[in-house]
């Protein structure tokens, strides 16, 4: 089978994947070979490692569903999910209102802009190992910045990281901060894709702000708030880093995420079956939740 | 425009222009005081890193240091191998674009440029691998890389040397290829028909059109790639053991658990960790901007 439609270059032959195949397969061999290895074989195997209880030391053994069983009972486990759903449930939307808001007042053409836009993504680019250090020593105790601020204000030193109600709020504030820039510029990407000649023509039919914000802005933005949507709804769910920094030395059942629950079984305890399973189990809520949230964008997601 | 709507209009805006103007005084006020917050952990971080131990406990605290001390850099620096550190983050982070550079323009040229069977389909597997989260193929690529030989390692296998964390740039990467395909798709054909004409094959066509055409893109792609691999942390911190072979954020983290307390000295490790990030930043916003708006991912 040689090439299609008169595109050829001396594929004589063509080899497995016809047409320009050889060429194909020249420029993309180490990529199918990653794909392969690093990617689809991988998620394969944990399908088959979650179904065993293996330390690397000793041959695993085949176990059945035991490890997603005692996944259901165990207590850290269930609130490794807990925690991660009240971050998510929190970060989320509290992230992207306060990012509309700033974009909406950011989309403007004043001299300096840039500059003050520039602060707000400063946080974006920076490392949240080095930035959950500042923010730990903003919330420390003793001294911290925090509580020496409220302390103006005559309220009493808290022990943001520790007390189990502050600790995991503490933690949505810090990433709320890092993660504005991201949404920020996709919103401001998406105003800036609003034709001008529509607003102006609803100001002459004498809409307001509000009404004009209400009919024309907002509904032209639901792809931006859809898009940021999703971004933020699968790294909240991944929350990782953050954690490892403020809850040192090790995460209380206060702060515990699905994440660290997997890093720390499967690297710390090399619990292998156990911490694969616990990856199965996120993999399943990011699928399930991606997915209901995909298939509600028709109910309110305007395309133009 | 009827003369009348417009007259209507300007009456209406007489008097509020002045509020208007008050109003955009306000709000601009309003963001450079929340941009002032948003910087005020990095303010934090500066002085914070200057200052001696007693400044930092004082029981009235101030702003800024009485007197620089300069020397807590000098102190961060020899606690732990920080040069180390420094060269490691940026040879991890070169190989690792320079990787998915190469890797992902001539995957996306394939994608975009060629015609071959089974394009589509292995196209489309690509892109489920986006959506895959990392944490699901955590557990077996470190069983993979444990199971490779190694010959310089101590352990005999790839656990606890540096490979892990770059070789895989090499072997292609969905976000990178999917970023520059979209790229490529919107350079025109009749370019590389007439190349073709011309005598030239594909590699060539790559090499002397795509490749010089698609500079933003690869400009995009290496920021990005080079932001992720600099920030990365759950990878260094799972693979390395040798704490000369440490990434500037697994050092950093180590640095934490070693100088508890010792704010000034820790300020100055995050800061020198964060300012070639910062630096980047300032000289490539555009680029940044354009990635995140185009795909969202910041690394």
């Amino acid at each position: 089978m040689t090439a299609v439609g008169g595109r050829r270059f001396g594929s004589r032959g063509g080899g497995p994947l016809g047409g320009e195949g050889r060429w194909a397969l020249l420029f993309l061999a180490p990529t199918l070979i990653g794909l392969t290895i690093l990617s689809a074989g991988p998620v394969l195997a944990t399908l088959a490692i979650s179904l065993t209880e293996w330390d690397l030391l000793r041959a695993p053994r085949l176990v059945g569903l035991d490890n997603f069983v005692q996944l259901a009972s165990d207590d850290r486990f269930l609130k490794a999910l807990r925690n991660t759903a009240f971050y998510t449930v929190v970060s989320v939307p509290l992230g992207m209102l306060i990012s509309l808001f700033l974009a909406l007042a950011l989309n403007q053409a004043i001299r300096g802009i840039a500059w003050i836009r520039t602060a707000y993504f400063l946080p974006v680019v920076t490392s949240t190992i080095a930035v959950a250090l500042v923010w730990q020593w903003i919330y420390s105790p003793d001294a911290g910045l925090l509580n020496q601020f409220i302390g103006l204000f005559g309220i009493p030193a808290q022990r943001w990281l520790s007390n189990p109600t502050l600790a995991m709020p503490s933690i949505v504030a810090m990433s709320v901060w890092q993660g504005l820039g991201t949404s920020i510029i996709i919103f401001l990407a998406g105003l800036q894709a609003i034709p001008g000649e529509l607003l102006d023509a609803a100001s002459v039919d004498g809409a307001g702000r509000w009404a004009r914000f209400r009919n024309i802005v907002l509904p032209l933005l639901t792809p931006s708030i859809f898009f940021t949507g999703v971004l933020s709804l699968i790294d909240s769910f991944q929350v990782f880093d953050q954690i490892f920094v403020l809850s040192r030395p090790r995460p209380t059942d206060a702060t515990i995420t699905v994440v660290y629950f997997i890093y720390e079984n499967g690297f710390k305890f090399f619990k292998m079956g156990y911490a694969t399973a616990a990856s199965w189990v996120l993999f399943l809520i990011v699928a399930v939740f991606t997915a209901i949230y995909f298939r509600s964008q028709n109910r309110w997601v305007h395309y133009q | 425009m009827s003369v009348g709507v417009a007259a209507a209009a300007t009456e209406r805006e007489r008097w509020p222009a002045r509020s208007r103007q008050l109003r955009r005084g306000i709000l601009i006020g309003l963001l450079i005081a929340g941009g002032i917050l948003m910087m005020v952990p990095f303010f934090w971080m500066i002085t914070t890193s200057l200052k001696t131990r007693a400044e930092v406990f004082a029981v009235s605290p101030t702003l800024l240091p009485a007197r620089p001390r300069w020397e807590n850099y000098v102190d961060m620096w020899n606690a732990l191998p920080f040069a180390a550190f420094f060269v490691n983050s940026v040879k991890l982070a070169v190989l690792h674009t320079g990787g998915q550079l190469i890797r992902c323009s001539m995957a996306a040229y394939a994608f975009s440029a060629l015609r071959f069977r089974f394009r589509g389909p292995l196209f489309g597997l690509l892109l489920v691998t986006l959506i895959i989260p990392f944490q699901v193929v955590l557990v077996p690529n470190f069983i993979l890389f444990r199971m490779l030989p190694h010959p310089f390692s101590t352990s005999g296998n790839w656990i606890g040397t540096q490979e892990p964390l770059w070789v895989g740039a090499f072997l292609g990467g969905a976000f990178g290829t999917f970023l520059l395909r979209q790229f490529f798709l919107s350079i025109p054909r009749e370019l590389a028909d007439a190349a073709r004409v011309d005598g030239a094959n594909p590699w060539q066509i790559y090499r002397s059109i795509y490749l010089p055409l698609a500079r933003p893109a690869l400009a995009t792609l290496a920021i990005f790639t080079f932001m992720w691999s600099w920030n990365d942390f759950i990878n260094p911190i799972i693979y390395l053991r040798d704490v000369q072979s440490f990434t500037l954020t697994a050092g950093l983290s180590l640095f934490q658990g070693q100088y508890v307390g010792k704010w000034p000295l820790l300020m100055a490790g995050a800061l020198v960790s964060v300012i070639p990030m910062i630096v980047l930043f300032v000289i490539a916003q555009r680029h940044f901007v354009r990635g995140i708006a185009l795909t969202g991912i910041k690394g």
